[in-house]
């Protein structure tokens, strides 16, 4: 179905008509928990990868671990919304130059962002073994943390929105892998996130909405779609480079629409 | 100018055989909500356009309806803001959805009303930047377009207004393309920066899959100048007074010459009643300026800097007498003022109708002040207008002091008589029938 912009007209009729039925909120506790099964699989995944590119590192694999960089985080990417709950934890493993006074200098740039920095802006491995060290440390940590986590249901739903805000401020513009421009990776980890939650609340979203839920499963296709072209043999992503001017900005519109529309599922659903 | 009654069950007009989408469907129910938003502010604004505007209006509006659109001979008021857009729609169909639905947002916000609520559940449609009931605050919001919207997406190359080009590098521009061209602008005016902001974020969040801000910047005017317009020149952020020399506004006939295009002639029917806007980002070298003596900033312009008059006489409105000073003795062959407008009688062809803010936006690592002039003229003609003048002016010695950064061309389209039409359906009809 291509998705159809609805008018401003629509979303003022939507929010002026009747308030939505709250969800019971034992209609929500399988989606919670398959969501948590989610997340625990994707952060168990994270762990086993971490493990796998910081070895590269320490061991100087340069090519090696360039090469397991951007599938490496994707398992992050995914369930950022729960491991950003760890404000600690989020700046030491994926904050990047920007969010530091003395940017790339600054000590506590820290995380897969500076390893990326010294793989594929310096092209060493020199100072690079106590980064990886605390890299590991810290994903193992965030393991633990989210496995003892209880999700709230405003905390996954919100989180879809959250996935999408976070492409439309900054992966959309190839800010965030600048050294090694695996931005893409990210952006498909970033939409996978979010799908997957819009996904689990699938059948109470078509019941509290169906023209809502069907347009975002529209705009979730068309970004699909678009990122599908930059698919390489093996699996990965194309740089952010090769992505033309005009997907770029085939891209803004449905991500834009998605970051408006996830914004409404709390709503949408009755959750206070 | 016609009846500004609000028509609560108003529909876009559409052929008949063309079968309304549901999208469609939808901005009627958005029209009737919006009318209703109106009969609220139509308790406080006049009824009917008879009534002079600013005068009776205690709520500050602006007519939104005319042969024009607003924003362009009317006082410019203290804020302004211009906006460039990227359209995003993908199909002519889109693009007319995405003109009406700018046209309905524009219509609510210059005329003013009660905002929209919602559930506590879902986020506000409205920012809340103005409260529950928004003052229109003299707000216009004037809608252009780019070369660019007449590439080959739209199809609509075939009814291009016959001047509408790119802007290309003057020989003293240092142009960032961060900051240059658009699909689309968006001229916001108002008595202040937050009734523009409330505007541009409504605007953002009702088009999320049409459009995309490319750049923005906002500008300032003098508030004295703003209170006694058309008496008090504002000065620009070189310290001189910029705008003695524009044509009058209040004189139509005038207008009709140098700002509007007219029906017939080389320009595509749709045209008429719409003008070329040219946007410069001047970035002026204010610390380099400052160092300047007084007697070589004053040959610069041509004019006293405290009064504004011209080199060769005693008052600011003083008409200069360039045959009487043909080797430039009092007042610089080069100066800024001889060059823009030389006032042959061949030149008056090249007048052009300035409206531009002062603009300031931080500072650059050699610790300079990043300010300047937010260049914005109309003209019926660009070529013959800003263009030509732009020519004139290339080595003029001011050149030292400001350096062209970004900005682009535009055709601000023609206005709409009343809620039946929309902005830019003259464009799209002509396109569907091209």
């Amino acid at each position: 179905m291509k998705p159809i912009a609805l008018s401003a007209g629509l979303a003022v009729a939507l929010f002026a008509g009747a308030a939505s039925a709250a969800t019971n909120p034992l209609d929500l506790v399988g989606p919670i928990s398959d969501y948590k099964i989610y997340v625990g699989q994707q952060v168990d995944q994270l762990v086993a990868h971490t493990q796998q590119f910081t070895d590269a590192v320490k061991a100087g694999d340069i090519a090696k671990a360039k090469a397991l960089y951007g599938p490496t985080r994707v398992f992050y990417e995914s369930v950022e919304p729960l491991a950003e709950l760890f404000s600690d934890l989020d700046g030491a493993v994926d904050s990047r130059a920007d969010d530091h006074e003395q940017k790339e200098k600054d000590p506590g740039f820290t995380g897969f962002h500076r390893l990326e920095y010294i793989l594929f802006s310096q092209g060493t491995t020199a100072d690079a073994a106590s980064f990886a060290d605390k890299l590991n440390t810290d994903v193992k940590d965030l393991q633990g943390r989210i496995a003892g986590l209880s999700v709230e249901p405003k905390v996954m739903i919100g989180g879809a929105a959250g996935l999408i805000e976070e492409v439309a401020s900054s992966k959309i513009t190839g800010e965030e892998d600048r050294y090694s421009h695996t931005d893409l990776y990210d952006f498909q980890a970033n939409v996978d996130g979010a799908e997957k939650i819009v996904d689990l609340l699938d059948p109470l979203l078509q019941k509290a909405d169906p023209a809502l839920t069907g347009k975002i499963a529209g705009n979730f296709k068309t970004v699909d779609a678009i990122l599908a072209k930059y698919r390489t043999t093996d699996g990965g992503f194309e740089t952010y480079d090769k992505l033309t001017e005009a997907d770029r900005l085939a891209l803004q519109g449905p991500v834009t629409e998605l970051a408006e529309d996830l914004g409404k599922l709390t709503g949408t659903l009755g959750i206070e | 100018m016609t009846s500004r009654c609000p028509f609560p069950h108003h529909l876009f007009s559409r052929k008949p055989e063309e079968p309304a989408s549901p999208s469609r469907r939808a901005l009627f129910k958005g029209a009737a909500l919006v009318g209703g938003a109106a009969v609220i502010g139509g308790l406080a604004a006049p009824a009917h356009a008879e009534a002079p505007p600013s005068a009776a209006s205690p709520v500050s509006a602006v007519p939104f309806y005319g042969v024009h659109q607003a924003g362009i001979v009317n006082p410019a008021p203290a804020a302004g803001m211009m906006i460039s857009f990227n359209v995003l729609a993908p199909t002519r169909t889109e693009l007319s959805q995405l003109f009406q639905i700018l046209t309905e947002r524009f219509a609510f916000l210059t005329q003013g009303g009660k905002v929209e609520t919602a559930n506590d559940a879902f986020p506000p449609p409205d920012s809340g930047l103005l409260g529950p009931v928004i003052a229109p605050g003299r707000l216009t919001a004037t809608l252009a377009v780019g070369a660019s919207l007449f590439d080959d997406r739209f199809g609509l190359g075939p009814v291009k207004p016959a001047s509408l080009q790119p802007m290309t590098a003057f020989p003293n521009d240092r142009l960032d393309a961060d900051w240059c061209h658009g699909d689309l602008l968006v001229q916001l005016c108002s008595d202040s920066a937050e009734i523009n902001l409330h505007a541009l974020r409504d605007i953002i969040k009702h088009t999320p899959s049409l459009l995309m801000v490319r750049w923005k910047q906002d500008g300032f005017l003098p508030q004295s100048a703003v209170e006694a317009a058309g008496k008090l020149t504002p000065r620009n952020l070189l310290g001189f007074k910029d705008g003695t020399g524009n044509p009058k506004t209040a004189d139509a006939a005038l207008m009709d010459e140098v700002v509007w295009v007219k029906r017939g002639g080389s320009e595509p029917a749709w045209t008429a009643g719409g003008s070329y806007q040219v946007v410069r980002i001047i970035r002026n070298l204010v610390e380099q300026w400052d160092r300047t003596p007084l007697i070589e900033q004053e040959r610069i312009f041509g004019r006293n800097k405290l009064t504004g008059a011209p080199l060769d006489g005693a008052n600011e409105h003083d008409i200069p007498n360039y045959s009487a000073d043909p080797k430039g003795k009092q007042l610089p062959l080069n100066a800024h003022i001889r060059l823009a407008n030389p006032r042959t009688p061949e030149t008056q062809a090249n007048l052009i109708l300035r409206r531009p803010y002062n603009y300031s936006r931080g500072a650059n690592k050699a610790g300079q002040l990043d300010m300047g002039l937010l260049f914005n003229c109309f003209q019926a003609d660009l070529e013959a207008g800003f263009i030509t003048v732009q020519k004139r002016l290339n080595g003029e010695p001011l050149e030292e002091y400001v350096k062209p950064t970004g900005g682009g061309y535009f055709f601000a389209l023609p206005g709409i008589p009343d809620r039946n039409r929309y902005l830019g359906q003259s464009l799209i009809e002509a396109a569907a029938a091209a």
